[in-house]
């Protein structure tokens, strides 16, 4: 019996047409990126007529991309770090005591991923201006813990609940104290659940704009979206500039995200290998 | 190295199930005593109490002269096996083992001898460097006794570490076991819902049922003399064979009514068990284990017969068991219905439908030498002086 068959094949080809749209702006984006300055302007949508590799070269030292990648990282970096070490010690709190106090806790952090940020953001930015934190890393990594936080402790509640307690109790026996077990014992056995926790985050973080520029504009620290943003009001007649400045700042996510994604997939669907 | 005492222990969980009540046993230094019963007696709830991952609601566990009952667990100086041995996934096999004395702060140097000492007592030194996951079922259940050893602990706790084995392996760890606890001298508690277990590891068996200890004591002593019917139906495979039968006297002496046949008693059997007098026609339980039900074609004449129709039969070398029933009405008693469903519904109902018949479903166990019994009618012997009686209401045995 011949399983593939024409019909299969139409079927298949189909599809890759469809998803071949997807492909439609990156393909532009590229070739856009690829292309003299004067061609970008006359004939935006053909094939390049010649590489010019240097838009790239242009594109990092003029929009400052460098410095901006620097911010990106630690930004982003520095937020992942506190919604992992803050997300799961909290999480494994609440999974592991039973009462009336840690489903109350629960169920705040499940309102705080319904709750719209926005709400919060003109007190929070009041707030931050006080402290004195506005323009820094650390007013921005702040907010980006207190937005992202609930989903971080939601995402480990459910997967420390559903962790056996049996290496707790076996690491309780033999000798550990309680802080040595989280660390040393359960939260490696988070780890599928902190990657995910760490790319999702990671992700929404490094493509960040609004918040970005609220807090961050006007200064050195901006990351690389407000970067490429001030980059097209400054080159709006160079969009092979400008589109390869957002490939420079879509690459490191991209690759990321392709070395990752299992990681990722693992965290919200599976348990650990024992 | 330590005895352990539980006087008048006791646990009652919030929703108010009693899982242990007023526990009292003596665990000498150096002896494997293994607690035994079936799902929810609470020998697991007892072990974890020793271990301090459950709180004491009342009595004393001691371990040496040492009062535990509010010491954390790392400060109580056991070790213990957990039944899925919970190995930690991210360490490897020498990590694994190192792990406690880590906790201890013990010196490197210290930690890598000890460690490898023991993964040569258990065979492990190939495997140091690997992680659980890559390890067979018996190498994880090995690591799992690397991690107790290493401390040197004064007691090891061990929850049905076995029972995630296939039937060859078991055997064969539990013999590692046994040696292995002889060697290291250490206390050992072990429980398991294995009678099989109970009875070729343990110094001494202790049987447990909703939360009371039914009976402890050496294997041999359980199976000779149960305390009451639950410790006969638990202890023994193929089971004891429990019959309601009625004590009649005829004039000539007393006699055991099974059904409409009659088993005499002698003299010297009634001298041996005082206790039946009192129940002259009364009913009450009557026991046989299946090695006491004889083939009547080579036993001895003088032995009282009992009539069975053979239903089917099974080759066990060096035994064959024969499974015949016998007219006489079951016991069904709450204990043994208790033991029943702890194999699985369908044994309930089987029981219960044989109740109805007024048959009992008897087991004998032949030696293989000796010819298949037809299928049929057929003649038991019976080793009259090896019955076992026990009181219908109470269970407790007669004596």
């Amino acid at each position: 019996m011949h399983r593939y068959t024409w019909r299969t094949l139409i079927r298949e080809l189909a599809l890759f047409a469809l998803a071949a749209l997807w492909w439609i702006p990156l393909y532009f984006l590229v070739t856009i990126a690829l292309k003299p300055d004067l061609e970008a302007l006359a004939s935006p949508l053909s094939f390049p007529s010649q590489i010019e590799l240097g838009n790239f070269g242009t594109a990092w030292t003029e929009g400052s991309l460098g410095r901006a990648l620097a911010n990106s990282v630690i930004l982003t970096v520095g937020t992942v770090v506190l919604l992992v070490a803050l997300g799961s010690l909290c999480a494994y709190t609440i999974a592991r005591r039973a009462g009336a106090m840690s489903t109350t806790l629960y169920l705040l952090f499940v309102i705080g991923i319904i709750l719209p940020f926005q709400l919060g953001l003109v007190p929070t930015y009041a707030a931050l201006r006080e402290l004195g934190l506005v323009g820094t890393y650390l007013g921005l990594i702040l907010f980006y813990t207190g937005v992202w936080m609930p989903f971080s402790v939601f995402l480990y509640t459910g997967f420390a609940r559903a962790l056996p307690r049996d290496y707790e109790e076996a690491a309780r026996v033999d000798g550990a104290s309680q802080l040595r077990i989280f660390w040393r014992v359960v939260f490696p056995l988070l780890r599928p659940v902190t990657g995910t926790v760490a790319i999702f985050t990671g992700l929404i973080i490094w493509n960040d704009f609004f918040l970005a520029l609220i807090f961050l504009s006007g200064t050195d620290n901006t990351p690389l979206p407000v970067a490429v943003y001030s980059f097209v009001a400054e080159f709006a007649s160079r969009w092979n500039l400008v589109f390869a400045a957002v490939i420079v700042a879509l690459l490191p996510a991209l690759c990321f995200f392709v070395v990752a994604q299992r990681q990722l997939i693992r965290g919200f669907t599976g348990g650990i290998k024992t | 190295m330590a005895p352990v005492t539980f006087s008048n222990v006791s646990k009652t969980y919030p929703d108010g199930t009693r899982a242990l009540v007023g526990f009292e046993l003596d665990i000498a230094d150096g002896e494997l005593v293994v607690f035994v019963g079936p799902s929810g007696c609470g020998k697991t709830t007892a072990l974890r109490m020793v271990a301090g991952l459950e709180e004491v609601t009342d009595g004393e566990i001691r371990i040496g002269d040492r009062v535990v009952n509010d010491l954390a667990p790392q400060d109580r100086d056991v070790a213990m096996v957990f039944q899925n041995y919970a190995l930690y996934p991210h360490m490897s096999v020498f990590d694994n083992i190192a792990f406690p004395l880590r906790c201890q702060r013990v010196p490197k140097r210290e930690i890598r001898e000890r460690v490898q000492q023991a993964a040569a007592l258990l065979g492990l030194e190939e495997q140091l460097g690997r992680r659980p996951r890559h390890l067979s079922g018996g190498q994880r259940q090995r690591v799992a006794m690397g991690r107790a050893i290493v401390r040197q602990p004064q007691v090891f706790l061990m929850d049905e570490p076995l029972s995630n084995l296939d039937a060859k392996l078991r055997v064969q760890m539990r013999s590692e076991i046994t040696r292995l606890q002889e060697e290291l001298g250490v206390t050992t508690i072990f429980v398991t819902h294995d009678q099989v277990e109970a009875m070729t590891m343990g110094d001494r068996i202790a049987v447990l049922r909703r939360g009371v200890l039914q009976q402890h004591g050496p294997p041999e002593l359980l199976y000779d003399e149960p305390a009451n019917l639950f410790v006969a139906e638990f202890i023994g495979s193929p089971a004891m064979n429990l019959f309601r039968g009625r004590l009649e006297n005829d004039g000539s002496g007393l006699a055991c009514a099974i059904g409409e046949q009659r088993v005499p008693l002698p003299e010297h059997t009634l001298a041996r068990r005082l206790g039946l007098a009192a129940y002259a026609d009364r009913e009450l339980a009557v026991g046989i284990r299946p090695e006491h039900l004889l083939d009547a074609r080579s036993s001895d004449p003088a032995l009282p017969r009992l009539r069975g129709d053979v239903k089917f039969d099974e080759a066990l070398p060096p035994e064959r068991l024969v499974y015949a029933t016998v007219e006489a009405p079951p016991v069904v008693t709450e204990d043994v219905l208790e033991l029943a469903q702890d194999v699985d519904a369908a044994a309930v109902e089987r029981l219960e439908e044989l109740a109805q018949e007024r048959f009992v479903l008897a087991c004998a166990r032949f030696d293989i030498t000796a010819s298949p019994p037809p299928r049929g009618p057929f003649e038991f012997a019976v080793a009259v002086d090896r019955l076992h009686f026990f009181d219908l209401e109470t269970g407790a045995a007669i004596r």
